[in-house]
């Protein structure tokens, strides 16, 4: 309890110090740095709002899309879409992972047809998808997990494949049945992999939803950053563009590194980049 | 364990793995009179040859893979040209990275198709958006790929050039460059790969030809043959490009001077 408490502490001062650390504040005069290079730009460009509009028609087009409601609607819309569709395609890659890692047989079966779909790119699927169920959360869901599948299959084929055969000897012979084998044994030593994986896949998904949103939803973020440019409001374009980046933020730290700091890093398997400096 | 295998010419045919196909071709070819699903929207393998056939005849379709690997090679040198000397410059100057790195990974979180609305506002539909779009995901895939390759070049390194003498250009020819290479040129797969996910994506969008315009197009007139030989192109071309100038260049350079792994 009390060295819980003291590490409490000390991660307490260690962020306060990170806040007011001079890399930290030049960051953030980096950022002031360019909203002021942007709106001194308007201007000396000179074109019209609508070609190029100033922060300050953004941040209230922003206000104005808070104020009515539509955008933190469309900032659930997207993560729900988003979340639901990383589930599926992690829970298919993670069970046709194990097994392919795990039976010689499946593995012969299913890999030659996995890495003909792997070779087509996800976004060559959409126009078919549109055509088969029309534009809506079918296309997108499907296109989502899709994209995320394969990272965390193949990373999970190769989380089950390092697992020592000593290990899968010794829980043997101790009397695992197959099932406790894979929860006790192969599923915490696959795992570090199966999040890299994840990782890698929530990236591209992410890139995905926003594109898919652009071709078939009717709201969310991407639906915002193409429906403003279409109807000549270029500020709500940008609003979405920033939204879309803070989202993808948002979600690395709220939803990726705790779930990587509750698994991998009991465990002390894996070490994230910015212990490394 | 050679039970279930078949030699056709030199290949050793595994049947347990044509069975998957086998199984698609069956479930593509029952999945209409099961779901009620109109028969036009899965196309037969001899529609989509004839389909393919076609547009070979017309010309069509050489003409849009050309646009699509001309808009990629022409972003694919802009991204780069401009990437590797910015992310070396950054990599090596503490100050300038410090201002800058949250700016830039908030534009790398954003970089890509999110662009692609913007990008025909400034330079209408066609060639000039799609390219713009493409150097921009190739840009800041490159970028992060240099800084990481200089910053993992050794301290000691850089102490021992410039004990040597070492300034100046000598310091770029002999240091970093040849230090940083080999995460470039990993890189440059990963950024062509991403470049290809945001062509298709751009050309769907703000397209007026290419591969990716092409099969976005067929939706509307309900082409499905043209869609499933837009997909066949997508795919066998980026794994052509893999193999025939990734992976041999890979071969070449890093793994013979024995960098990584195979």
């Amino acid at each position: 309890m009390k060295t819980a408490a003291i590490n409490d502490r000390n991660s307490g001062i260690a962020s306060l110090r990170s806040l007011v650390s001079p890399r930290a504040w030049k960051g953030v005069l980096g950022l002031l740095g360019i909203l002021a290079l942007w709106q001194t730009s308007i201007p000396l460009i000179g074109v019209s709002e609508y070609f190029y509009p100033s922060p300050a028609a953004v941040a209230r087009a922003a206000i104005h899309l808070v104020k009515t409601g539509i955008l933190p609607a469309y900032i659930g819309d997207s993560l729900g879409r988003y979340l639901a569709g990383v589930s599926i395609g992690v829970t298919l890659g993670i069970l046709f992972g194990l097994l392919i890692g795990f039976s010689a047989g499946a593995s012969r079966m299913l890999s030659p047809i996995i890495n003909f779909f792997f070779a087509i790119v996800e976004v060559a699927w959409i126009p078919l998808f549109v055509l088969w169920w029309g534009y809506g959360l079918k296309v997108i869901l499907v296109a989502l997990s899709y994209i995320v599948f394969f990272p965390v299959l193949y990373n999970t084929i190769l989380g089950v494949r390092s697992v020592p055969q000593v290990l899968i000897n010794a829980a043997y012979s101790l009397g695992a049945t197959r099932l406790q084998l894979i929860q006790e044994v192969i599923l915490p030593a696959a795992l570090p992999s199966i999040f890299t994986g994840l990782r890698l896949g929530a990236g591209f998904a992410f890139r995905g939803l926003i594109f898919s949103e652009m071709i078939a939803a009717k709201s969310g973020v991407g639906y915002l950053i193409f429906e403003g440019a279409s109807n000549q409001q270029t500020d709500r374009t940008i609003v979405g563009m920033i939204v879309m980046g803070l989202l993808w933020l948002f979600i690395e730290r709220i939803y990726i590194r705790p779930l990587e700091a509750l698994t991998v890093d009991r465990w002390g398997l894996a070490t994230r980049a910015e212990d490394r400096e | 364990m050679s039970a279930g295998f078949f030699r056709l010419g030199r290949f050793r045919v595994d049947l347990l793995a044509v069975l998957p196909f086998l199984l698609l071709i069956l479930m593509w070819r029952t999945l209409p009179s099961l779901t009620g699903m109109p028969e036009y929207m899965f196309p037969t393998i001899g529609a989509v040859w004839d389909k393919a056939v076609e547009l070979t005849a017309n010309g069509q379709l050489q003409d849009n893979i050309l646009d699509s690997l001309g808009r990629l090679f022409l972003a694919f040198l802009i991204g780069n040209a401009l990437a590797v000397p910015i992310g070396i410059a950054i990599a090596l100057n503490r100050s300038a990275s410090d201002f800058l790195r949250p700016v830039l990974t908030f534009l790398q979180s954003i970089a890509g198709v999110a662009w692609v609305p913007l990008a025909v506002i400034w330079f209408g539909i066609g060639m000039g958006s799609v390219v713009f779009v493409i150097a921009n995901t190739i840009f800041f895939s490159t970028l992060y790929n240099t800084v990481a390759g200089v910053e993992s070049i050794p301290k000691v390194l850089h102490r021992a050039v410039r004990s040597h003498g070492g300034r100046g250009w000598a310091l770029y020819s002999e240091l970093i460059l040849p230090g940083a290479f080999v995460n470039i040129l990993l890189g440059l797969r990963i950024a062509m790969a991403r470049g290809w996910h945001a062509l298709v994506g751009a050309e769907m969008i703000a397209g007026s030809n290419g591969l990716g315009y092409m099969t976005m197009e067929a939706v509307q007139w309900y082409q499905s043959s043209t869609i499933v030989l837009g997909i066949l192109c997508i795919g066998c071309l980026w794994l052509a490009m893999d193999q025939l100038i990734f992976r041999p260049l890979e071969r070449r350079t890093v793994v013979r001077w024995g960098m990584v792994r195979q």
